[in-house]
């Protein structure tokens, strides 16, 4: 009797399943990203808007990398539903606290999958997730420098003028 | 006619049962008079489609809509008509028939592997 689960895909069924989840946690981050560019766009903090259209854009691409993943080893890729998020943000600062937290939920999320992996012994999905683990650490450090920029060069006075015009320049190289 | 060797029965409950296909590698579910051949990624899409069924709306709903679900099975052109029952024993056939083949993955990995 022939194995047609493995014939058709090296996958396991719960792995798919974190993975589509994984695909619409990414989708969902986007879209956030783009809700907080537009906050930043109509408040005049232009630079920063920039830089969440980017990050956007970037979240977009980790989405479509687990899209192809999927599709490659035969199992289908679920174009996700997502819901509404939020618009208003209390305080300039308060965007990139919430941008932090997004990616530390993502973090969260990656490294509970490589968690599921080595469990069911995908050692070839572990190894696709590395470059995400590995991504992760240059996004949380990407955010939390946004952050220290709000204490290093403080508010007041033309201070988030200074904060916005920085927060576009921050890469993972400028920081090391 | 297919013979009795590329045929494998996978999962039999009161109201239907399940076969593997070896000739033509599809899944061939048979219920009430229904039978529907699928793929092996089309029976899991189909599986998850009954699975979602929201079993609670169609036993507290009192609207004629909720005494059925119309599912259509992936790429066969066929609709099934299910009563909440159906939708049950459909359930319980489809899930038993998902173990079977986890079941014979796990032992062709455990028993295959090295004797290839």
């Amino acid at each position: 009797m022939k194995d047609l689960q493995r014939l058709r895909t090296s996958l396991k069924e719960e792995v798919e399943l974190a993975l589509n989840a994984q695909v619409k946690m990414e989708a969902e981050a986007s879209s956030k990203y783009l809700a907080m560019a537009s906050w930043c766009e109509v408040n005049g903090y232009l630079y920063s808007a920039k830089y969440f259209y980017k990050q956007a854009e970037e979240e977009r691409e980790h989405m479509l990398k687990i899209f192809h993943y999927l599709a490659d080893q035969g199992v289908m890729a679920y174009s996700p539903e997502v819901g509404p998020v939020p618009h208003d943000y209390p305080s300039f600062r308060s965007i990139f606290e919430a941008a932090l937290q997004s990616e530390i939920n993502v973090t969260h999320s990656i490294n509970r999958l490589v968690t599921l992996c080595r469990r069911v012994e995908d050692y070839a999905t572990e190894n696709f997730l590395q470059w995400f683990v590995k991504e992760q650490v240059e996004e949380e450090i990407n955010a939390r420098r946004a952050l220290e920029l709000f204490d290093v060069i403080g508010e007041e006075g033309t201070g988030r003028f200074q904060i916005d015009r920085y927060v576009y320049k921050i890469t993972h190289l400028d920081v090391e | 006619m297919k013979d009795s060797f590329t045929l494998h029965e996978l999962y039999r409950t009161a109201k239907g049962f399940t076969q593997q296909c070896d000739l033509t590698n599809r899944i061939i579910l048979t219920f009430g008079e229904q039978v529907i051949a699928f793929r092996y990624l089309d029976f899991v899409s189909f599986r998850r489609k009954v699975d979602r069924v929201n079993l609670h709306d169609m036993i507290f709903n009192l609207d004629d809509a909720y005494d059925f679900e119309v599912i259509e099975a992936p790429k066969s052109n066929q609709q099934l008509v299910l009563t909440l029952c159906d939708l049950v024993q459909l359930r319980d056939l489809l899930s038993g028939t998902q173990f079977a083949l986890d079941l014979n993955s796990m032992l062709h990995e455990a028993l295959y592997t090295y004797a290839s």
